[in-house]
C-alpha cells in the first residue's frame, strides 16, 4: 500500500499515477470534505486526463480523513502543493502541520518520501527533528507541469532521490514504486536533490528570460523571433524541448517562488546571485506587455473603449491563477468595461469594477473596440477571425501568445500584435 | 514600487501651495489652478527666501494643515553645478522640512528629475537605482530622502514624488540642448545645431501633460514615485526634423563634429507602472507638443 498525505494537485495526480502503475493507493488529507469530494469525483483541481486517469484505476484508490490508517502503508508520501505568499515566499507552516498531524501513525518500517516544493536542508532537519519518522526518510523532487502533469507522472524523464547517505541501498517497497516507473534512477544527498529541483526551474527561468528578452529585440528590429526559434531549437547545446515561446513573464508561483529561495541562500551564505534580480525585473517587465499594447494602440486614442479579454488562467489548461499576466492586466485597467471569457475560470460578480464574464468566447467581444487573447486556450484557434470582427466595434488585436492566425487576423481587417513579431508585418 | 491613490475618486484639494513662483513650471501650474478655480497660493523667493534663516517659521505661518504643497523650487545647474549650488539647494528643503515638522499638510507633491537616476541604465524605470547624475542628480536624491523622511513622521503625509524627463514648452526658460532650444534657434536664427547627426534618443514631456499630471495627483492624493515621461524616446535629429517642418521659413540643420571617443547613448523610460496607477492619463503625442510649443513661441497660438 502506498501513502499520500495531502491531496492537493501534487497529492491527487501522483497518488492516481501510482494507481495507474498496479499499486493500492491510499490517500489521506485531514479535511474530510475534500476526501468525500474526491470520492465521488469532484477535483479540486483542473487538469487534463486526470479524471479520466482517476476513473480508470478507482478499485485501487481509497481516499481518508482517518490518519491511523496511514499504518498500513509500505511507503508514504508527503504530497501537499506548498502555498507562496505574495512576496513568492513559501509557507511551510501547512506541510509541518501535516507531518505533526500523521507521524504517531505511520508505520515504523515505511519509507517516508517528502515530494513537496522545501527549501535545502528542509529534509535534513527533518530527519534530526524527527529520527522515528518512519523507517527511513526521502526527499524526492516532482517535476510536474501544470497542464501536463498526468503526462508527466506517468513517464518521468529520471527520479531524484534524495537522501540520507546515497550509498545506502533503497527500501525495497520504495524501490518497487520507483522501478515502476521505468525511468532512470539517481540517489543523491538531500541537498542536492532539493536543490536539483531549483536548479531545473533556473534552467527554464532563464530560457524564458532569454526567449522574452530577444523576442523584444525582434518587435523592434522587425525580426520574427518564430523563425528563429526553431534553428534554435535544433542546436544540441539548447534542445528540441527548451522554452522558446515568448511569454508575459512567469506565473504560477512555483519558478518565483525557487528565485526567491535562492535570493536568501545567497543571502544566507554570501554567493553572488545578482541575475536572479534581474530575472525578476525582466518578469515584471513582460507582465505589462499587453498593457503597453493595449494603451499604445487603444487607450490613448479611443473614448470609453471596449475591452473583450479571452482567458483568465495563467496558462492553458489549468483553472491556477496564480501571477497570472491576465489579471494582471485586468487590475490595471479598473475605469475601462471589460468583458472576459475563460473556459475554466469564474470569477466571483463584483470583484472586480466594471467586468463581466461571458458565456462564450465570441459574446465577449460584442461591441469591443479591442480583443486580448491572455491565455492561448486552444478553443481560441478554431474561431474565424472574420467571426470575432463581425460582432465588435473595433480593428484591433493583441494576441501575445500568437493564439489565432496572423494572416487571417489581417485578412479579416484587424491590426494584430504579436509578441516577438513587428506590429506591422514586412511584406 | 507602487503609488496610492488617497482619493480614488478625483476630489479637488481644498488648497495648493506651490512653492518656486519664478519656475517655468510653477507658473504653468497656478495658471491652470486658476483655470479649474482651485484655490492656491504661489510663493516666491521674495515672499520666502528658503535659504533664509527665518525660512522655516515664514513658510509655516503660511502653510495651513489640509494644503496641498507642491515643491518646484530648485536652482537648475544654469545657475550653477558646484557644490555651494547644491548645498544652497538642500538649504531650500531643509527649511521646507523643517516648517512640515510642525504643519502637516495634507499632501507633498515634489517635482524631483530623471537625474536621480544611474545614467548607465538605458531602460529607466522607478525601481532603476537612485545613484543620481553629477552633483544636480545627487541633489535631488537627497532631497527626495529629506522628504521621505519628513513626511513619514508621526502623522504620515502622503508624498507624490513626481520625476520628469527634459520638459519642453515655449515658456521655458533652459537652454539647454533640447526641443526647446531647436524651437528658438529655429524661430530666430532659421537653424538648428546637432552634435552629429543627433542619434541620440531621449524622451522630451511636454509641459502641458506635467501640469495635467500634478493635477491628477493632486485630485488623487497620490503617494509614491512615479516618473512624468512620455514613453516613447526619439532622437534629437528626429526633433530637429519635426521643428523644421513646422517652420514656415526653411531651417538650417548644422552638424557640429563629434570630438574623438564621444559616445552616443539612449535613455528609454519603462511607462509601466504610470499605466498602471493612472490609466486614463495619456501623453501628448510629441509632433502635438511641438506644433502647439512652436506656434506659442511665433505668437501664433495661446500661450
Amino acid at each position: 500500500m502506498i501513502g499520500f498525505v495531502g491531496l492537493s494537485h501534487l497529492g491527487i495526480v501522483y497518488g492516481s499515477a501510482t494507481a495507474a502503475k498496479g499499486f493500492d493507493v491510499l490517500g489521506f488529507d485531514p479535511d474530510s470534505k475534500l476526501c468525500d469530494n474526491l470520492t465521488a469525483g469532484l477535483l479540486p483541481v483542473s487538469e487534463p486526463d486526470l479524471p479520466e486517469l482517476i476513473q480508470s484505476h478507482r478499485e485501487r484508490l481509497r481516499l481518508t480523513s482517518d490518519p491511523a490508517q496511514l499504518a498500513a502503508c509500505d511507503v508514504v508520501f508527503f504530497s501537499l502543493d506548498v502555498p507562496t505568499d505574495s512576496a513568492n515566499q513559501s509557507n511551510l507552516t501547512p506541510l509541518r502541520n501535516l507531518i505533526d498531524l500523521t507521524a504517531p501513525h505511520i508505520a515504523p518500517t515505511a519509507a517516508v518520501v517528502i515530494l513537496c516544493q522545501v527549501p535545502p536542508g528542509f529534509t535534513r532537519t527533518l530527519a534530526r527533528e524527527k529520527p522515528n519518522l518512519g523507517g527511513a526518510l526521502f526527499y524526492q523532487v516532482e517535476t510536474l507541469v501544470f497542464g501536463n502533469a498526468v503526462e508527466r507522472a506517468l513517464k518521468p524523464e529520471r527520479y531524484m532521490i534524495g537522501c540520507g547517505d546515497p550509498r545506502t541501498p533503497l527500501p525495497p517497497a520504495y524501490a518497487k514504486w520507483l522501478v515502476a516507473f521505468g525511468c532512470p534512477l539517481l540517489p543523491m544527498r538531500y541537498e542536492s536533490a532539493e536543490l536539483a529541483k531549483i536548479s531545473i526551474n533556473f534552467f527554464l527561468v532563464s530560457s524564458v528570460t532569454t526567449t522574452n528578452t530577444l523576442a523584444e529585440v525582434c518587435e523592434r528590429v522587425g525580426a520574427e523571433w518564430s523563425e528563429i526559434a526553431p534553428a534554435l531549437r535544433l542546436d544540441k547545446r539548447i534542445g528540441p524541448h527548451a522554452y522558446l515561446g515568448p511569454g508575459l513573464g512567469l506565473g504560477g508561483g512555483n519558478l518565483e517562488r525557487d528565485l526567491v529561495t535562492v535570493q536568501t541562500l545567497a543571502a544566507q551564505h554570501g554567493t553572488e546571485a545578482g541575475v536572479v534580480a534581474a530575472w525578476q525585473l525582466n518578469s515584471r517587465y513582460r507582465r505589462d506587455w499587453a498593457l503597453r499594447k493595449l494603451h499604445e494602440a487603444v487607450l490613448g486614442q479611443t473614448e470609453n473603449p471596449a475591452l473583450a479579454i479571452w482567458g483568465l488562467a495563467y496558462k492553458i489548461d489549468t483553472h491556477s491563477t496564480k501571477n497570472s499576466p491576465s489579471l494582471a492586466l485586468i487590475s490595471a485597467l479598473e475605469p475601462f468595461e471589460k468583458a472576459a471569457y475563460d473556459p475554466q475560470v469564474r470569477i466571483e460578480t463584483g470583484t472586480i469594477p466594471n467586468f463581466s464574464q461571458a458565456p462564450t468566447a465570441l459574446n465577449a467581444c460584442r461591441g469591443a473596440d479591442v480583443l486580448i487573447v491572455m491565455t492561448p486556450w486552444k478553443e481560441f484557434a478554431g474561431i474565424p477571425p472574420a467571426q470575432i470582427k463581425a460582432v465588435m466595434r473595433g480593428n484591433v488585436m493583441i494576441d501575445p501568445f500568437g493564439a489565432l492566425d496572423r494572416a487571417e487576423a489581417e485578412a479579416a481587417g484587424f491590426s494584430y500584435h504579436r509578441m516577438g513579431s513587428p506590429a506591422q508585418k514586412r511584406s | 514600487m507602487r503609488i496610492t491613490h488617497h482619493n480614488p475618486e478625483p476630489k479637488d484639494p481644498r488648497r495648493v501651495v506651490v512653492l518656486g513662483a519664478n519656475g517655468f513650471v510653477a507658473r504653468r501650474l497656478a495658471k491652470a489652478l486658476a483655470d479649474g478655480k482651485i484655490p492656491h497660493a504661489v510663493i516666491g523667493s521674495s515672499q520666502v527666501d528658503l535659504l533664509a534663516p527665518d525660512a522655516a517659521g515664514k513658510l509655516r505661518d503660511l502653510l495651513q494643515p489640509d494644503d496641498a504643497l507642491v515643491i518646484t523650487s530648485a536652482l537648475t545647474p544654469e545657475k550653477g553645478k558646484d557644490v555651494r549650488t547644491f548645498m544652497k539647494n538642500l538649504g531650500m528643503i531643509d527649511s521646507v522640512c523643517a516648517a512640515l515638522d510642525t504643519v502637516r499638510c495634507s499632501q507633498i507633491i515634489y517635482l524631483s528629475s530623471d537625474a536621480v537616476y544611474d545614467d548607465a541604465d538605458p531602460l529607466v524605470r522607478e525601481a532603476t537605482p537612485r545613484t543620481g547624475q553629477g552633483l544636480y542628480g545627487m541633489m535631488h536624491v537627497a532631497r527626495e530622502k529629506m522628504l521621505e523622511s519628513a513626511a513619514a513622521g508621526k502623522t504620515p503625509i502622503p508624498l507624490c514624488i513626481v520625476r520628469p524627463c527634459a520638459i519642453y514648452g515655449s515658456d521655458d526658460t533652459h537652454n539647454s540642448y533640447s526641443p526647446n532650444r531647436f524651437m528658438r534657434t529655429a524661430l530666430k536664427d532659421r537653424k538648428i545645431t546637432l552634435f552629429g547627426q543627433g542619434e541620440e534618443q531621449r524622451d522630451h514631456v511636454y509641459i502641458s501633460d506635467v501640469i495635467r499630471f500634478l493635477l491628477t495627483c493632486l485630485r488623487h492624493r497620490s503617494e509614491g514615485a512615479v516618473n512624468i515621461v512620455s514613453g516613447k524616446a526619439v532622437s534629437f535629429g528626429e526633433v530637429a526634423i519635426a521643428i523644421a517642418k513646422l517652420s514656415a521659413q526653411p531651417v538650417q540643420m548644422e552638424n557640429l563634429t563629434r570630438g574623438p571617443g564621444s559616445i552616443i547613448t539612449h535613455r528609454h523610460f519603462d511607462i509601466s507602472l504610470r499605466l498602471r496607477a493612472f490609466p486614463e492619463f495619456h501623453s501628448t503625442p510629441l509632433d502635438v507638443g511641438l506644433a502647439e510649443s512652436s506656434n506659442e513661441l511665433a505668437g501664433t497660438g495661446p500661450a
